[in-house]
């Protein structure tokens, strides 16, 4: 499958880094074209700090990167002509109309007049943003301004579309709306990098994920491929009497509203749903969400660091 | 790029950051007129309207570099703030057209001030080709570097505040201090070498001879054009080296 980014042992350390702490380390990963690519991960983690780096706004301190098929280095040019980005954070200039945000975006990308009509009508009709075209961006709501900057950015010709956390302050039909005009874009045969921090748009999104972690690579996959790595790859939910110290024999228990929760290999989930069966307890199983995978990892991580800063303290 | 579609973003950038606020909001001209006109106010009141003259010369100069402290503070706004200049650097805009379409939109600004200007040199009986031609040149010149002073400034600042700090400093060591507004003759000859390190002087020079308030040789008039012209260039040099178009 063609490559859209290709990026090898990236390593990012800001001028100003306390301790000279890397924001990236050794983090080697493709994006497919044509696809969603979703990164994950907690704050801070090096989700965003990898996207300005490959939208070219951030230099690079080690490592390789290709974009496009363009070396990142030295191709910067040929880069930009082709990607277009929602950098977080972003807000649109505040006088300026809604209309006039995209229409002038793409005018200044070189969009002959005509076209950047047709493509501003079109991203306003496929975000409901039609009956706010006329409306100045200081009299809108958050979300809104947000979603005229997915409707600037997704109306571009770029086939390369770096979107950070582009529907935070959405509601959820405005992000539904969002998505479908990201899964209109893919279509194309556009791909698009998607930070975000729901985990339900990133699983329903993305086509492959990376989860980030302290600026290194922990997982990466299609969602069933994550799955399929975590060390628990089902959930049980148990309602009813059952005794907890029996369910940690078989994995990880955690305790919710009304039972408990365990997280499991196939087999013991089999083995727990007979017993269950027998005490005529309820339960519930499946296969584990991408927010249980990102707790297990995430929640592991910090474990690991928990006891050294201790130590340091 | 290309040179098509560079002057379209160019022409792009002068409407979005020139054209559609003053149509937002008009009060934006009227903003870069008032110090200057406060100026020409008090020093024509003063000088019995002798030096009515000078503070239209002065007063033509700080509007240029106002033009500059202006596109300071929007350059940091866009930059910080907004996220503006992230979104422009990962598309085909090149940071020369950016730089370029934001400095053009800053001096659609200084219009309406110019033409006052303009005006009360007319009605003075200043107004000559030669004088437009030196003024235009000389305003454009001064326009230049204080563009290329104000996108290396921005590169530095962290927060629309922090231009504040440095609008008055500028002001104060490029147009109050040094002899725009008064005659260099004015000051003891300490003083007029020290206002030498001044880019502003030699504009002012150019400008007042143009007019006829100072002796303006041809000899004098190349020397002025060529150390102005040469501090444009060392600022567009600084600026060049200095002004950061992707984050370090």
């Amino acid at each position: 499958m063609p490559v859209a980014i290709r990026a090898e042992h990236l390593r990012k350390v800001y001028p100003h880094s306390p301790a000279g702490v890397a924001a990236l380390e050794d983090l080697s990963l493709e994006v497919p074209t044509g696809r969603v690519y979703g990164l994950i991960g907690r704050n801070g983690a090096g989700k965003t700090t990898f996207v300005r780096v490959c939208a070219t706004q951030l230099t690079l301190s080690g490592g390789t990167v290709s974009v496009l098929g363009h070396d990142l280095e030295r191709e910067e040019r040929a880069i930009r002509a082709r990607i277009a980005c929602i950098p977080q954070e972003s807000r649109p200039l505040y006088f300026l109309t809604v209309e006039e945000v995209v229409y002038l975006y793409l005018k200044m990308r070189g969009i002959d007049r005509t076209e950047a009509r047709r493509r501003t009508r079109d991203a306003l009709e496929e975000l409901s943003l039609t009956e706010y075209r006329r409306r100045m961006v200081s009299r809108l709501s958050g979300g809104l301004r947000r979603r005229t900057l997915c409707a600037m950015v997704l109306a571009s010709d770029a086939d390369l579309l770096f979107l950070d956390e582009p529907t935070t302050g959405l509601d959820p039909i405005a992000r539904r709306q969002v998505w479908e005009a990201i899964r209109r874009t893919s279509r194309e045969h556009r791909t698009i990098v998607l930070t975000t921090h729901y985990l339900d748009e990133a699983e329903s999104l993305s086509a492959r994920l990376a989860l980030i972690e302290r600026g290194r690579l922990v997982l990466e996959g299609t969602p069933a491929d994550l799955r399929a790595r975590v060390r628990y790859p089902y959930r049980v939910t148990i309602q009813g009497a059952f005794p907890r110290a029996e369910l940690e024999s078989y994995g990880r228990v955690a305790e919710i509203e009304g039972g408990l929760l365990l997280f499991t290999r196939e087999a013991e989930a089999r083995e727990v749903a007979r017993k269950a069966l027998e005490r005529n307890v309820r339960l519930s199983m499946g296969p584990v969400s991408l927010e249980d995978i990102f707790l297990e990892v995430v929640g592991r991580s910090i474990e690991e660091e928990t006891p050294r800063e201790e130590a340091e303290a | 790029m290309n040179p098509r579609h560079r002057l379209r973003s160019l022409f792009t950038l002068v409407l979005l950051n020139g054209v559609i606020p003053i149509r937002t909001q008009p009060l934006f001209l009227v903003n870069l007129l008032a110090s200057p006109l406060s100026f020409l106010f008090f020093i024509t009141i003063v000088s019995n309207g002798t030096y009515l003259p000078y503070g239209v010369t002065g007063g033509m100069i700080l509007t240029m570099l106002s033009v500059g402290t202006t596109l300071q503070s929007d350059l940091t706004h866009y930059r910080h703030d907004l996220k503006f200049q992230d979104i422009v650097v990962a598309s085909p805009v090149e940071a020369p057209v950016y730089v370029a379409g934001m400095a053009l939109s800053e001096l659609v600004y200084s219009l309406p001030v110019l033409a006052v200007f303009v005006v009360i040199f007319a009605i003075e009986g200043y107004v000559t080709l030669l004088s437009v031609v030196v003024i235009a040149g000389t305003l454009v010149l001064v326009w230049a570097f204080a563009s290329a002073l104000a996108f290396t400034l921005a590169t530095y600042f962290q927060d629309v505040r922090e231009t504040f700090l440095f609008s008055p400093l500028i002001s104060l060591f490029l147009t109050v201090l040094p002899p725009v507004y008064y005659p260099i003759k004015a000051l003891p000859m300490w003083a007029q070498f020290v206002a030498r390190f001044s880019p502003t002087t030699y504009a002012a020079g150019l400008v007042q001879g143009a007019v006829g308030l100072a002796p303006l040789s041809f000899g004098l008039a190349v020397l002025d054009w060529g150390v102005l012209a040469g501090f444009t260039v060392a600022l567009f040099l600084l600026a060049g080296l200095k002004a950061r178009w992707k984050e370090p």
